[in-house]
Order: structure tokens, then sequence, then C-alpha cells
């Protein structure tokens, strides 16, 4: 741990110290014991009658407290008309009057997930009054994983929420977040909102997963409507942690360390082998061997000594996490004050060690001043970042062959290049001290008063703000490289490259809320209503200076610095932009004896997106509910079983990922881009805009039901969605002719349906507990209006298409029949005009049976978006031991994999064939997997593997299931604890993706390199970070 | 007390409500609309995007790699590989590449000249001579998508997108046809040469109308025009610009001679801010080249002569296939980098590796030697010198000029349309090729003198011989060679590397019925119904 780290813990705990002493020293204290006091005492029990341990009990209002023992037993000293009050997790809290002479106290567990409050957008629910689709994670799913970010710890936690990660590096951590699939062509991400405000991605990845108290997920209008027009790809709602009034000070200490193992899942076959298939493949085509006989025999008689470059760049890695929170509240305030270290080693083998780590601290007040009561949120974090200037280290690694004589390094040190990648090394990059130093900054604070204006009516304002800074500096060293180890004289360096740059860049969001919140009951009758006007302000902007040849050491600028061109940069006018979003919105709910729920909520948005015409949105919804169970009819179910509601919404959502600026045709200048007489003149570009751009929309209308089940043991839901986009707001595909980018426009249209099916079942057996949650899901789009109906567009091995009536963005190709046999085979079969084949080259099918192969030929060959989504979790409990699961997967995916990993010898690019490629074509191994190996450029090798020819021989299954977490733990019993003063103390294992079931072997299924929008070309190439498995270890104690 | 707080919460809401909001309306800051954009000073920023749009580096080596001269060893699927091994389709992504880029240098041309009409003009004069250079821009894409395509969509206005999905071809006659019209046209406004300012170096002038039109009637093999047009910039230099041979072939390549007497146009690039690199794929891995993919070939190399004026398979020829790199033709030198390259002598000597490039593998320890196809190497035995000019140690990015059209290229025009017609004597020789030759570094009387007593046939081997060696790997060849339509016989056979080296395996094939016209891109095809039908062969 480094100094400052040690540092800010000291600290931490010293501010801990003080709190508790402030709140030993607080005037309720001293007031309660100014009063007479005298012990009461009394045994806490479950309603089976078994006494409960650690059962914490004070006297409310003050901080007087203690806990039950291993009998249940405990005294306190308290005055008649005190109340005195139970808390247990688990449990639902009791309240007794201190005077009341009650001395076996029952508590009832608190199993009833129909009280459960449910965050909503500006207010709460029940999960009983619920008639939208939302769905509540609880903070504890999140908390004590060691994940880099929520996002991550989001992965199977809920149905149709779907968490692909596009990379393990600590430094470049970002995953694809989709809510119920893909609606609409633009923007697939839903909005994300913490504590009220509305606010980003990277502020919720930055967000201390131990803060966080529950995460609603709104998939449907009936929830989301109230966010209007960024809505429809659904809503996340973060909700942080907070103290309660009149709750016990109490102090939690967590940490949780271990190793991040890098996983390496394809391999170099070894030297003599690549050697020798090399060779295969050259002859097969008719060329000349490259490698003698001799040279094959070398190669085999130091097969011991090869290490693959590969592998040589990573190393275990170290990841911690330190989190420590104090909460507690008196009879008029409440707080809730955090801090948390987070530190994921990067598991490169680089100089300097490169990782990330985040820093959080959190401060939640609030108070109340007669009708008025305020509350404070202030959350800062910071990520601090070292990483890599290098670019491409895996695949420039990956593609050597694992020859023993190709080396990093030499003996002494000096670095070498060969010749397949003869300009620079990927470990010599790693190795050279070049880094990108981030250095961000996270600031969300927000103020909320809320005024009781008279019975039922409040008027609540908020005003918060995202303060963002992101700053990168980077640091470039010349590193020199050597040919050979024999090499009198390095590769020259490119001075150039050496550069010292810094980055900056400001956001500020402003969130401004005026609300009108109205709740009441008359008799049966429960009504409640919502009124508020809101502005969100954004700004934005950036600048940069970079140098070039700057002094090696210390990276200042030197004369030839100062030589026009070698100083580059941009001013904040440069990157400036500002957006704004005024809206009114408004929400009125009925319900008659909580059996039957009736719901109109909408949304009035103005962008400062669109023209002033086009600039007002309107999103309704309404939704209802019918409790069955509550009928006199079903007594009988209710009685036996439990409870059951159907709902159903309908509304219209909407989207406005567009550019800034979209609307306008601008014109852009440019001072790089010509010249006369070697003096720069300005240039200028051209941007197309479309004035008419206008809202998209969706239609979402969704049904499903609640049962509760045996007593309340059982839950389930399911839903069941259909949402139609309209009014897409897509970059259609332009003609050359019209020699710019056409503007996006509103057109087109998408259908997506799907279901989720969540259950969750609790299993009490003598001492043992168990719960069961389970969740399924599935979604599927159809274009269903496009302009020209047709684009085929070619990304990377194969097409995708865009067609009415198909997946959005589904594979596109020629379909593989095998592989050819024989000439006579050949003899009869159509092959693509221009090409020779041989037998065990591919053979493509004749859809149209013209007897030819031609464009018409390629059919739909899958798609890369995940379905039949699941996630499993299993807790159990004995005695103080606890184990806990996380199985993850997708039951249906298919995904592009390009490049190297597919083609041996790639291209000339990769001069390797790896394990799983060896099951190719020859005489005597006819029914192979992979064709013949041949020479590339050759007519064979045109027909396997051009990009003009692509077939499914890239498409591979990536349907998986995986051990994403698991816990096992151990509780002290409270009489150890409690000695030392601790309330709970638990130690505990921890692994992460420790098991992965999938068809495809040699990448990891999770990953993509597809966007979440599913509009990038490529497949998965592995030229990732390689995945990795971790192991920790955890101790969590409350005091 | 109750009552306050009310009060200071209500205003206090009100006016954080209120306060802090952008408004609604955020038109950008950094860049113009088209309410603010147009006047005569930006007016002429246009012009100088059409300028960049004309030319750059990719488009001189995609049409390099066309040609005959060199073969991309490594990128199997070069584009232009792939045309000339014969496995280009519609979809091959030079096709889609080009035709965008050049509508998109018209539409520059189109906006100006739109737009210059509703503006205030303060200097007509200048604006006139934009005018003529816009057209100028706009006349060189037109006639360069009707020479790869055929027909094509033209129009000479601005499109707007309806248009641009419905529109149809028009027949490569007629735009050739307006092309010339149109350069008749501004020859009469552009300024000769000699009339620019040294600051106006690189701007478009009446010699280079006069070239391109000449080019026009070149690729039609209509000599007496190309006579008439090369004509005027040999003998009527006071009227069209005065134009002479830079005394240097290797230092018409170098920096700091851009802008030199023989220049009729070049694009423009500038150290540090506007540079090209593509030549790392091409040079001495062993003198900072990445990977070997564009490099010469042997046909290119066996069309020099030698120093004593003979063809290497000419009868009496002192070339000795012991030493096949002795002796020769010296542009071999600043073209070609060959086993045993004298690299001090010949580029620099300031490189940090020294020795001479050793290619043959059975002598050769560098990473230079030859190591067959499939490997970083050069796969012919041969590297690229002409073009090479970085700016610093380690870098290939370069701020040389490219030169589109230069004085030597009208002489070699001129006096292929003399021998066209019959006409090519001493006299015409000594005014173009001896000059040529003389330049590039002959002495012997048998190089220098016009050849007597040859066939029009044998004179015309030697015309077009001369012209490939003095302009190899100038992007001109593969225009040459489909306006001589010998693709049959250049396209043909197994591409060949140096003695030493092994088969290829890439074997060129010409596809006749293609007639040398691209495919119009599919992805066009696609979105216009109205460029069907595709041109033949794909």
């Amino acid at each position: 741990m480094k100094p400052c780290i040690g540092g800010m813990f000291a600290t931490a705990f010293l501010l801990i110290g003080s709190i508790q002493a402030l709140a030993d020293t607080h005037p309720f204290t001293e007031k309660a014991f100014t009063v007479q006091a005298q012990p009461v005492k009394g045994t806490v029990v479950d309603t089976e009658g078994n006494p409960l341990v650690g059962v914490g009990v004070f006297v409310k209002g003050t901080a007087n407290g203690t806990f039950t023992d291993m009998d249940g037993n405990f005294s306190i000293q308290a005055s008649p008309g005190d109340i005195l009050v139970f808390s247990s997790v688990g449990f639902e809290d009791l309240e007794i009057d201190a005077g009341s002479g009650v001395t076996r106290i029952v508590m009832q567990e608190d199993r009833e997930l129909l009280d459960e409050v449910i965050v909503i957008g500006y207010g709460t629910t029940t999960r009983r009054s619920v008639t939208g689709s939302v769905e509540a994670v609880r903070g504890e799913m999140l908390e004590n994983r060691p994940v880099a970010n929520v996002t991550q710890a989001l992965q199977g936690a809920a149905a149709n929420v779907i968490v692909q990660r596009r990379s393990y590096n600590p430094n470049s951590e970002n995953n694809n977040f989709n809510i119920r699939g893909i609606s609409t062509i633009t923007d697939n991400s839903p909005l994300f909102v913490i504590d009220g405000l509305v606010t980003e991605q990277s502020v919720l990845n930055n967000l201390n997963p131990n803060d966080i108290e529950s995460v609603s997920v709104l998939k449907d209008a009936g929830t989301s409507a109230i966010y209007g027009s960024r809505s429809s790809n659904g809503v996340i709602l973060i909700t942080t942690k907070k103290g309660r009034k009149s709750e016990k000070t109490s102090i939690h200490l967590s940490t949780l360390a271990g190793f991040n193992v890098p996983q390496f899942l394809f391999h170099a076959t070894e030297g003599y082998a690549n050697a020798t298939l090399t060779n295969l493949a050259l002859t097969n085509s008719g060329n000349a061997p490259r490698f003698t006989p001799d040279q094959i025999r070398d190669l085999a008689a130091h097969r011991d000594e090869e290490n693959w470059l590969y592998y040589q760049l990573y190393r275990p890695a170290l990841q911690q996490d330190y989190n420590a929170s104090i909460t507690g509240g008196s009879e008029k305030s409440s707080f809730m004050i955090s801090i948390g270290y987070h530190d994921q080693q990067s598991n490169y083998h680089s100089i300097p060690r490169f990782g990330a780590q985040r820093y959080n601290m959190r401060v939640n007040v609030s108070t109340s001043l007669g009708p008025l009561s305020l509350t404070g949120t202030m959350a800062y974090s910071r990520n601090n970042s070292l990483s890599s200037t290098g670019s491409s280290l895996e695949i420039n690694a990956s593609r050597i062959p694992s020859y023993y004589y190709y080396k990093f390094k030499t003996d002494d040190g000096r670095y070498l290049v060969n010749d397949v990648v003869n300009d620079f090394s990927s470990l010599g990059q790693l190795e050279s001290g070049s880094f990108n130093k981030f250095r961000d900054n996270f600031l969300t604070t927000s103020v909320t008063g809320e005024l009781k204006l008279f019975t039922g009516l409040k008027v609540r304002g908020i005003v918060g703000a995202d303060i963002i800074n992101h700053t990168r500096f980077t640091r470039n060293f010349p590193q020199q490289y050597w040919a050979g180890e024999d090499a009198t004289e390095p590769r020259s360096v490119n001075e150039q490259a050496f550069y010292t740059s810094n980055w900056n860049d400001d956001r500020y969001r402003m969130n401004t809320q005026l609300l009108l919140d109205y709740d009441n009951s008359f008799g049966r009758h429960n009504v409640s209503g919502l009124l508020g006007v809101t502005n969100e302000s954004y700004t934005y902007s950036s600048n940069e200076i970079a140098k070039a040849y700057v002094e090696h050491e210390l990276g200042i600028a030197t004369d030839k610095t100062k030589e026009a061109g070698n100083i580059t940069g941009n001013t904040g006018q440069d990157t400036a932009y500002r957006t704004s979003i005024t809206s009114v919105l408004g929400r009125l709910a009925y319900n008659y004896d909580q059996r039957y729920y009736g719901e109109f909520s909408f949304r009035y948005d103005g962008s400062s997106k669109f023209h002033k015409d086009y600039r007002w949105g309107f999103f309704p919804s309404i939704s209802a509910g019918w409790r069955i169970s509550s009928e006199p009819f079903m007594e009988w179910f209710k009685e036996n079983a439990g409870d059951l509601k159907f709902r159903g919404s309908w509304g219209i959502l909407g989207n406005q990922s567009v550019g800034n600026f979209d609307r306008f045709t601008r014109y852009g200048v440019d001072g790089t881009s010509y010249a006369f007489d070697n003096t720069l003149v300005t240039t200028a570009s051209f941007s197309l805009g479309n004035d008419e751009l206008t809202w998209e929309k969706t239609r979402t209308f969704n049904i499903g039901f609640d049962a509760s089940l045996f007593r309340g043991t059982l839950d389930i839901s399911m839903d069941f969605f259909h949402k139609h986009t309209w009014d897409i707001l897509m970059g259609p595909q332009t003609p050359g002719v019209l020699g710019a980018g056409l503007p996006r426009v509103n057109y087109g249209a998408m259908d997506n349906k799907g279901w989720e099916l969540t259950a969750k079942y609790n299993l009490k057996a003598g001492s043992t507990n168990h719960s069961f949650s389970f969740n399924l899901a599935d979604s599927k789009n159809k274009l269903v209006s496009f302009p020209g109906h047709e684009e085929i567009v070619h990304g990377e091995e194969l097409w995708v298409i865009r067609k009415e009536g198909v997946q959005w963005n589904a594979f596109y190709g020629y379909k593989m029949d095998g592989l050819f046999q024989s000439y006579e085979e050949i003899e009869n079969s159509a092959i693509p005009a221009g090409l020779s084949v041989q037998p065990g080259d591919i053979k493509r099918k004749d859809i149209n049976g013209d007897g030819e192969i031609t464009e018409e030929d390629r059919v739909i060959l899958g798609h890369a978006f995940p379905r039949y989504t699941f996630g499993f979790t299993y807790n159990f409990a004995w005695r103080g031991f606890d184990l806990s699961m996380l199985l993850q997967g997708v039951g249906k995916r298919e995904q592009m994999i390009r490049g190297e990993l597919v083609e041996p010898f790639h291209e000339n690019y990769s001069y390797v064939i790896y394990k799983h490629q060896l099951d190719f074509w020859t005489p005597t191994h006819t029914d192979a997997r992979y064709p013949r190996l041949s020479a590339q450029g050759s007519p064979s090798d045109v027909n396997n593997w051009s990009k003009d020819w692509g077939t499914d021989i890239f498409i591979f299954d990536m349907k998986y299931i995986r051990l994403k977490n698991i816990a096992v733990g151990y509780t002290l019993p409270s009489r150890i604890s409690m000695k030392a003063g601790m309330q709970k103390c638990r130690l505990y294992l921890n692994a992460q993706d420790l098991f992965t079931l999938c068809p495809t072997s040699f990448v990891d299924p999770e990953t993509t390199e597809m966007g979440s929008n599913m509009t990038e070309g490529s497949g998965n190439s592995a030229r990732n970070y390689p995945n990795i498995r971790y192991f920790g270890l955890g101790l969590d104690i409350t005091f | 007390m109750k009552s306050k707080i009310y009060i200071s919460a209500i205003i206090t809401a009100s006016v954080l409500t209120v306060s802090g909001c952008n408004s609604l309306e955020q038109p950008p800051v950094n860049q113009y609309t088209d309410a603010n954009y147009w006047n005569e000073e930006r007016a002429e920023f246009m012009v100088n995007s059409a300028y960049a749009a004309m030319y750059n580096a990719g488009r001189m080596w995609d049409d390099v790699s066309m040609g005959d001269d060199v073969i991309n060893g490594r990128s199997t699927n070069n584009p232009g590989r792939l045309i000339k091994t014969g496995q280009a389709t519609a979809s091959t992504s030079r096709f889609n590449g080009e035709w965008d880029s050049m509508y998109t240098g018209i539409k520059f041309c189109h906006l100006f000249l739109d737009n210059i009409a509703n503006i205030d003009v303060k200097n007509p004069e200048k604006i006139s001579r934009l005018t003529a250079e816009a057209r100028f821009v706009r006349a060189y894409l037109f006639f360069r998508l009707a020479t790869l395509y055929g027909d094509v969509p033209f129009f000479t206005h601005d499109i707007l997108s309806s248009e641009a999905r419905t529109i149809g071809k028009t027949s490569k006659e007629e735009i050739i046809g307006f092309v010339r019209d149109e350069l008749e046209d501004i020859i009469q406004v552009l300024p000769k040469r000699d009339d620019l300012t040294k600051e106006e170096s690189g701007r478009i002038t009446k010699g280079a109308a006069v070239m391109l039109l000449a080019r026009t009637w070149l690729y039609e093999n209509n000599w007496a025009e190309v006579e008439r047009l090369t004509g005027f910039l040999i003998d009527r230099q006071d009227e069209y610009g005065s134009y002479s041979l830079f005394p240097s072939y290797r230092g018409l390549f170098e920096e700091e001679n851009e802008y030199n007497s023989e220049v009729i146009l070049d694009r423009a690039f500038v150290p540090n801010f506007i540079t090209w690199s593509d030549i790392q794929d091409m040079i001495p891995l062993s003198r900072d080249g990445r990977v070997s993919d564009r490099v010469p070939v042997q046909a290119l190399v066996d069309c020099y002569l030698t120093t004593g004026g003979y063809a290497i398979d000419e009868e009496g020829t002192d070339y000795d296939p012991g030493h096949p790199y002795d002796n020769r033709d010296p542009r071999m030198t600043a073209t070609v980098i060959y086993d045993g390259y004298d690299w001090e002598a010949n580029v620099n000597d300031w490189f940090p590796t020294k020795g001479n490039i050793e290619i043959n593998p059975a002598t050769s320890t560098t990473e230079d030697a030859y190591a067959g196809p499939n490997s970083n190497g050069s796969v012919t035995g041969y590297y690229l010198r002409k073009w090479y000019a970085p700016q610093s140690k380690g870098s290939a990015s370069s701020g040389l000029n490219l030169i589109m059209m230069r004085y030597a290229d009208v002489l070699l025009m001129y006096a292929e349309a003399a021998l066209e017609q019959g006409r090519l004597d001493e006299s015409i020789w000594n005014r173009t090729i001896r000059p040529i030759r003389q330049r590039a570094g002959f002495t012997a009387d048998r190089a220098l003198d016009f050849p007597s007593g040859k066939t029009k046939d044998e004179l015309r081997k030697i015309v077009r011989n001369e012209r490939r060696c003095e302009l190899a790997i100038e992007g001109l060849r593969y225009f040459d060679i489909m306006r001589w339509d010998i693709g049959a016989e250049v396209f043909s056979g197994e591409v060949q590397g140096a003695y030493f080296t092994d088969h290829t395996g890439i074997f060129l094939k010409h596809i006749p019925e293609r007639n040398y016209l691209w495919a119009i891109p599919q992805s066009e095809i696609d979105l216009n119904e109205n460029l069907k039908p595709q041109n033949p062969g794909y």
C-alpha cells in the first residue's frame, strides 16, 4: 500500500473516531442521563422462539445502545417513556415502550417483499403498488464484489439488464449497457440518474458500489415516461445510502484484496510445428518452403526454451478495495459519511506499473427545520489511471511465432525487433517508461429542500451539479530497438514521436427541479400526484497542448520543439458546446383499496438540439394494475398461496441522440490542410444539416404479473413488452455523388419484443437459510421501415445487413457448404467467378441455384446481440458460514471473429498458426473445421479467406454460462466479536470468473468489440487485453 | 419563524430553478453556419479545400500500384494488386473510395461556384482567378472520373441528396467535351507561371490548364492536339509560361527544390503540418522500413538502359548479367534500391545504420535480406528509392510535394505525338529526349543521339521505354498502359523479382472485357438504380 493511501486511511479512522466522540457527547445522550434511568432487561427471539444474537437495542433518539448476547438477552439503561428500538438484518425493526414491561420480544422476519420500498422517477412506491415494469437491485448485491465499477456489478443482477464487457484492461474499462435489447439504431444506452439527478455513465462508473442503497431499473413506459425524451432505453436510478433519524451510530469497515490472474485462451503452436505448417501452406500453393529441414530440427531441439512473447506481456496483478462508512442519526438529523479506495493494478509487464485507482468520499446529510427538511449530498471521486501509450500491444506480440530465437530483450537488456514486427516491440513499449497519466475528478453535489404546505402536499426544490474534469498527461520516452542480438547499431529513433502533452476537459452539468408532491388517502381511496419543472444544462470544453522533440529525460521543450509545427494543441473555444433541456413533468396515481390501480404520467421536453419549431415533445404514459388476490373470489388463493397482481402499461418515450448541432449546415475552418509555397492557408470543411430534426419516439406496451406463492417464500414476476420506435434519428447511407455525408433524418422504424422472468425463493430448513433468485430474459428486434429498404455494409471479414423485416445489423455473407473433397466435386459446383479452388478449400452454398456464386448468394449468418440472458444467484447461510454465488450467461449469441484468430498466417500479418486452428483439411483429415492451408495471396487463400468472399467460417457460437462470482464467508460469533467491540465481523474468500462453459474456447464469450448499438462492423478479434480471473480475501467489520 | 422559512425556501427555490440554465438556442461557437459563413474571404477557403481534394499521396500511390512498375507483395488485399491480378469486384474498396473522394472535391468547387454569385465582391480580379481555379479542379476531377469509370454522374452545380439518389450517368464523351471547353475557357483567365509571386507558388496556372487539356487528348491518342498543346508549352513560353528541365533528376524529388522550373503543378505538403508517410512500406527495413509492401519489380529494372545506351537485351549490349546493376541509367539508382545499393552515396549519409543495402540472401546478414514471399521483406528483392525524403530519422513522414505535372512529361508527349504522326526526327529528338537523357546523366553518344535507321515500331519502343523510365513511380503508368492498350502484354504471367529470388507466386491477369474501366462502386449502385448498367466485366 502506498504511503498516501495509508495516510488516507489514518485520516479516515481519525475522522470516524472524532464523529464517534461527537456522538458520545451528543446532547441527547446527556439528556438521557439526566432523567432517572434504570436497567431494562429482556430476551429477543424470532417467530419460532429461537433466541436472536447480536440484535441492536437502543433508546430512540439517543446513542445509547447495546446488543443481545448468545442467548438473545439484553440489558439497557432506559427511562419509562423512552422508546426501545430493536433492529437486526433480515428482521423488521421493532419499537417498544421501555416502560411496557415486555421482556420477551418477538421479531418478525423481514421477508415481505411487497412492502419493499422502490425508488421510481421523482419519488418512491412499494412493490405492492407498482403498475409498471421496475426491478430493484438491493445494494447488498453490489457490495464487496471485486468489480471496478457499478456497471460490472450489475451484470446478471436483473432481467434484461445486459452488460457486455469491452475490455478487461483496468485502464480502458468500458462496458456496453443495454436494457431490453436494441430498440433503435442510434443510441441504446439507458438514462442514468443518481439520487434524482440525471448524470452520465462515467459518473456512475466512478461511484463507490458500497455507497449504493438500491438500484432501480425502469424498463417500461409506465415507469420511465416521466423521464421523457431520453427514457426510451430505460432508466437506471441509483439511490445512495443515507443515515436514518434516531439511528444508532454505526461504523462499517470493509476490505478486499486479491489477485487478478491473466487467462490465456489461445496459444501458438510450438515452433517446429509452426515452421512445418508454414512450409505446408507455401508448398500447398506451389511456393518453395521457407524453412529447411535443418532449421525445423533446430526449432524442435530448442522447443523447451520457447516462451511465447504474448505470454511475457502479463503478470498477475494486485487488486485492493478498502471502504469505511459511518451512519447515524439524531431526532432531527441524519448522516452517512463514507470513504473508499479501489486500486486495480494492470496486468501489463510495464515500467512504471500501470493501473487505475479510485478514491471516493461521500457525505449525505439531512436535517429538518420545522416544516422544512433539507438534504445535502456531496460526493467526490478521483480516478487516477496510468496506462501505456503503446498501441496494438497484444496483436504485435501474438502474431510472432513462438520460435525460441524470438526474444523481447537480450540478456544485457537491449530490446529486440525481428522480421515479423521490426519497428518496435510490445514489451519495449511497455517498459520504455512512456505513459498516459489520467487524473479525473468527479464532484457531484446537490441540495434538496422539501417544504410541507398542508396535509399531503409538499413542495420540493433540488439543485444539483455534476462537475467533471478529466486530465491526461502524456510522456513519451525514446526506446531503442535492435534488429538482432548481433546488431551494432540500434534502429533509428523517431525523435518527433517523443512528446509531452497535456489534455484537460471541463464538464459542468447543472440540474434544477421544482416539484409539487401530493399524497393522501381518503378511506380506501389513495391518491398521489406530482407536478414539476426541471432544467438540465450542460457545458463542455477541453484544451490540449503537445510538444514534440522534447528533451528525452525531462520532457521539456528543446530548440527543435520551438520550430513551427512542433507545438500543437487547441483551446477551449475549439471544443466548446452547451446544451440544455427544459421540461414540465407530472404524475397522477390512484388506487382503490390497493386492489385497483391507475396511473398517468407525462413529460414535456424542450431540447436545444432541435430547431424551435420541432423542439418540444410530449411523452405520456398510462398504466393500470389489478390485485386479483384481493378479490373475494380469490380468498382461498390469498390464504393458501399469497399475492397475485396483473399490471399493464402503455406510453411513448423519446430519444434525442443526435449531435448537438446536427440541425445546422456547418462550415469548419482548418489551417493544416493545404499550403502555397509551404505556407499554410485556411481551408473549409462542410457538413450538411437538417433543420427538421425532431425527437425519436418509442411506443412501449408492457403487460405482466407479480405473484407471491407458498406464503411469500416464492416470488415470481413476468413481463412481456413490445416497443415500437419510429422517427429514428438515423444517418442514412450517402451516395458518394453527393460529396458530403448526409445529416441525420427522422426516418425508419424498429420493433423490439421480448419478455422477462424473475423468481426469488427463500428456503429455511433448520438452521440453514437458502435463497435463490433467478432471472431470464429475451429481446429481439426487427427493422420495420428503412430508407432504401436495404443496406449491406462491409465490416471486417463479413458484411452486416440492414433490411426491413430482419434484425438490425445481422451478420451477412456466404454460407459454407463444407469443404471441397475432390476435383470432381469442384467440377460440379459453383465457385466465385475468377477464382480457382482445390480440394480442401471452402465450398459456398449456391443459395439461388443459378450455378454461380455471386453477391446474390449471401445470407444472414447470425446476430451479435445476446439473447436468453440469465442470472442465477444462490445464497446460503448456516450458523456463521455463508456462501453466495452468481452464475450468469447468454443462451444465444453469434459473433464474427475476425482476422488472425480464425485464419492461420493471416494476411502476411500474423506468422502464427494457433493451436485451435490445427483442425484443418488434409487429404487424410477430410472432416476438418478449417480449409487446407494455403499461401497468402494464392487463389485458394482468396477463396477461403478474402474479405470479398466472407463466409460463416468467421461465425462462432458464443452462448455461455459463467460462474461470475463466488464468495464463502464466516462471521465470528458475536460473543467473540463483541468482546472486541464489534457488532459483526466477517471474513470471506471471493473469486471472480472462476469457471466458464462456452462452445468457443479461444475467445472470451463475454467480451465484444461492438458498441451497445451493434453498429460497428467489427467482431471480436481477441486483440484485447486477456481476460482475468480474480481470487481475493475480504474482511467486513461493523462497530 | 415558520413564514420566514416558507418565504425564504420559496424564493431560494425559484431563483435556483431559473438561474444557471443554458438557453435552448445554442448555435455552434466554433463552426460557421449557413447564416454567417459566406463572404469573400471565406469563399477562398473553399477553393483551398478544392486544391487539397484534387490530388493526394494516397491517390498517387494507389495509381502507382495499379501499374506494372511495382507489386504490393504483402498486402494481398491492396486494390491495385486486386485489379491487376483480375480479382477486383465491384465491391473492391478503391472503386468506392476514389469515387467518394472525387465527388467530395467536386462539391468544394460547386459550393464556391454556386455561392460566389451571391457574395458582395470587393476584389473581382481575385474572384475571377479563384473561379478559374475551382473550374480547373472540377475539370481535373471529372476528367479523372470519366477516365477511370467511363460514364458517370455529371453535373455543374451543387446537388441535393434527392438528386444524388436518382441521378443517371452522362457519357464519357460529353463529360470530356465539357472538360475541354472549360479548360479552353480558363486558360485565358489563369496567370502564367512567371506571373506568380513566390507566395503564390503552387497555384494553378495557364501551363497546368494547357497540360491537362493535352492529357485529355493524349488519353484518346489524338496526336495532332497533343502536339499542338504541348507545343504551346515548348515553343510559346512567353505566352503560356516558361518551363525547363531541372538540372538534377534526383533533385527533382527533394524538398529544397520544390516549385522549380520543371514543375507545372504539384500537390503541396509541408513538413510537420501536411505530410505523407506511405513510403515506410517500400524502403529497406534497415532504413526505417516498417514492412515491404509496394516494391519495384524486375520488369521496371529491366527497362533501364546501360550507361552505354543499350537496352539490356539489345544486340551488342554492354549489359553484364553478372553485375546487373552496374553501369545502368542513373535514373535506376534514383528510383530503385537493389542488392549492393550504396545508400550513403545515393540517399544520405546521416542515417545511423551504415553500409550498403544487402538483399541477396546468399551474402546478406541484414534484415533486408530476401526471405521469400509471405515475409516482411521485399518479395522482389528490390526496395524503392524515388520519393524517399523523410523529415527526420526514424520517421517516414515527409513534407515533399508530389508532382502532378512536369515539363519532362510535356517533352515526352511531344516526342510521342511526333512519332505517332511519323515525324520524329533528329531535330525533335534533340529538343525532347536528348535533353531528358542528358539531364538523367547519360554521356555516351549512343544514349544521347537520335537512333537513326529505326522503324516506327522500333522508335515507338524507345519512346515508350523512355517515358516509363523517366516517369516511373509517378502514378502515370497505368494511364499509359490503358491508352497503349498493352494490358494483355504487361499484366500477364508471374511477377518477377531479382535474379536471386524465388517465385513471387503473384500472377497478373488482364481482363480484356473490362476495357480498363473500373466498376461503378457496388455501394453506389445499391443506393441508386439509375447507375446501372454496371461496367462490363464486373
